[in-house]
């Protein structure tokens, strides 16, 4: 810009260069001034709710948020899956309005003042080939099949037949559970097989009659058979009431009662709109039904 | 780029040579070979650019956890942090092989068969039927290897039949297409002459292949199996589909292993910090060996030249 001025008379230059300049600066100042504020500071924005948080129920919120702006356009929901931690981290903080967390508070965490919404319950079923007479089992004898003590099913009172271990991979929201719940410290048998979605770890267990693995309670159907786990049959009924051991509830958390479009937003992901299919679709167990079993 | 034509069709005193032609066909002459020159340079700067970000975004591993801890490590574990590329390595390694011999055999019976035997009828039939081959997606491979192989697999070893051999299996149909046509460019490009001497001196149909055709095509034939290796190496969906992904080193032929590429499919979507970095150094890894390969067969097609 100074060279193209350069041909003119000294004095103009001095005159209207700077003039110029300053208005070039202040403008590109606005300008970048103004996005960096839209940018970060869209949590107050009126019409916006952010929800950030566990990634398993990120499918969730995800298709909560658009059929809920299909419904207030005027509103626009943001979600982003970023772990349970971290979730409960930015709504305490303030960067967002909802924390989701696929875990309860830490001790540290009671005091911060967050309220809790529970949405669904997350249960997994340890499944077994139907063929496999192994009924019931123990969470400790699970653990146990899943870190590699226990190499055939002879040992724990069924036929003599390999044990042929079926995982998920580490991004599985379902093995995180299972690893929280089920494994505790030990860790996963290093040889098993490790597969990337519920439907091929059922379609394996399926026609594998050694075979065992585990999926999200809702997903279990007449093709496998789902174990008795330390005497409770795995139902929503159980879940729902809290006996079945390998089972989570799924939060929302909200620094103070949700109000306003926060409200709005989670009343909708209560409704049976999103309780009766998305929830359930997901393989989870709507946290309505605990008012049907009670009632 | 757009305004070059424009600028050197201009000055048509200083190439005197290009007077017989107009100028409007000299500018379509220079947009066209700017245009080549465009597409060339965008496939080369395409590899360079993705092997710089690989790189630089892999550089990291050298320092944490160390390129000896990386590449001769034996525990691939995100959940204690210890990234060892050592039995993935080996995974891919022994898949690579079981393909090969699976797959060299059938692919270059198959060119034989089409170079040499088959009648142009029945060859205008499994030519499009192999280079079909070549078409069918991965996915559909490694669903076919799932629902169909694995089982069947699973009754022969014991196991859930996820592990090497499923995966080689699938492999082997795989890399049929690129052996076999390369293989039957191959025998096509023998001298005519050879092949009529040898018949002429009285030998069979198999006497001519065997000791004449093969060897003389031997170079292209080594050529396009290391290309069949390049492209079993570097197979993602249908080995993370059969090979049961078990980053653990090789147990048998029906237990599960992982290998590089499918490793990094299955961790990319979770990596974060070191994982990360170590997903970035095996994608070099893999881009070494490709590397590799191409200069193998470029330093064999060239020794075959000078011979």
């Amino acid at each position: 810009m100074a060279e193209y001025r350069r041909p003119s008379t000294r004095g103009h230059l001095l005159s209207t260069c700077p003039r110029t300049v300053l208005r070039v600066v202040l403008a590109c100042a606005l300008a970048v001034s103004m996005l960096a504020l839209s940018a970060c500071d869209g949590s107050s924005a009126s019409d916006e709710v952010i929800v950030n948080g566990s990634t398993t129920i990120l499918p969730i919120a995800e298709i909560a948020a658009e059929q809920f702006m299909d419904e207030n356009p005027e509103i626009s929901v943001l979600v982003s899956g970023v772990g349970s931690s971290a979730g409960i981290e930015t709504v305490t903080r303030g960067s967002s309005d909802i924390g989701t967390s696929s875990r309860d508070l830490k001790t540290e965490e009671e005091t911060l003042g967050l309220v809790d919404t529970p949405i669904a319950y997350d249960a997994i079923a340890v499944i077994v080939n139907p063929d496999n007479p192994i009924r019931e089992l123990t969470t400790e004898q699970v653990r146990d099949i899943f870190s590699g003590r226990y190499t055939n099913w002879s040992e724990l009172g069924g036929p003599d037949l390999p044990i042929g271990l079926v995982n998920r991979d580490e991004a599985s929201g379902t093995r995180e559970a299972f690893n929280k719940i089920v494994m505790g410290d030990e860790t996963f048998d290093i040889g098993a097989v490790i597969l990337p979605g519920t439907g091929q770890a059922r379609a394996v267990v399926t026609d594998a009659p050694g075979a065992v693995g585990y999926i999200s309670l809702g997903f279990v159907n007449d093709d496998v058979k789902a174990i008795v786990i330390d005497g409770v049959v795995p139902s929503e009924e159980a879940v729902v009431a809290g006996t079945y051991p390998v089972s989570r509830i799924l939060h929302c958390f909200t620094m103070g009662e949700p109000t306003g479009l926060v409200k709005q937003y989670l009343d909708y992901v209560l409704s049976p709109a999103i309780q009766d299919t998305v929830v359930r679709d997901a393989g989870f167990i709507p946290i309505t039904a605990k008012e049907a079993f009670d009632g | 780029m757009a305004d070059e034509p424009m600028t050197t069709s201009t000055p048509s005193e200083s190439k005197s040579t290009l007077k017989l032609m107009s100028k409007s066909m000299y500018a379509k002459e220079a947009a066209l070979r700017n245009l080549f020159l465009l597409c060339a340079t965008a496939a080369v700067a395409g590899v360079a650019l993705i092997f710089l970000f690989v790189g630089v975004r892999g550089w990291p591993i050298i320092q944490d956890p160390g390129l000896g801890a990386f590449l001769f490590g034996k525990v691939w574990s995100s959940s204690t942090d210890q990234f060892g590329i050592l039995p993935l390595v080996t995974g891919t390694l022994v898949i690579t092989i079981g393909a090969l011999l699976l797959g060299a055999p059938l692919a270059v019976g198959t060119a034989v068969f089409l170079s040499e035997i088959a009648s142009p009828r029945v060859r205008s039939v499994v030519r499009p039927a192999v280079e079909l081959l070549a078409g069918v997606p991965s996915v559909v491979y490694g669903f076919f290897g799932l629902i169909i192989l694995r089982p069947i697999i699973a009754n022969l070893t014991g196991g859930l039949g996820f592990g090497p051999l499923t995966a080689a299996i699938i492999l082997a149909v795989m890399i049929v297409p690129t052996i076999a046509t390369l293989t039957e460019d191959a025998l096509g490009s023998v001298v005519p002459g050879i092949r009529e001497a040898s018949y002429a001196m009285g030998a069979t149909t198999w006497q001519t292949i065997y000791k004449v055709l093969l060897p003389a095509a031997s170079v292209g034939i080594i050529d396009a199996i290391i290309l069949g290796m390049g492209r079993a190496v570097g197979e993602t969906m249908a080995v993370v589909m059969v090979a049961g992904n078990a980053p653990q080193f090789f147990q048998g032929l029906g237990e599960p292993v992982s290998t590089l590429t499918s490793q990094i499919v299955i961790d990319m979507s979770y990596a974060s910090g070191t994982h990360r970095t170590a997903l970035f150094g095996m994608a070099v890894i893999l881009f070494l060996i490709s590397m590799g390969l191409v200069a193998l067969v470029r330093v064999i097609s060239n020794r075959k030249k000078e011979g």
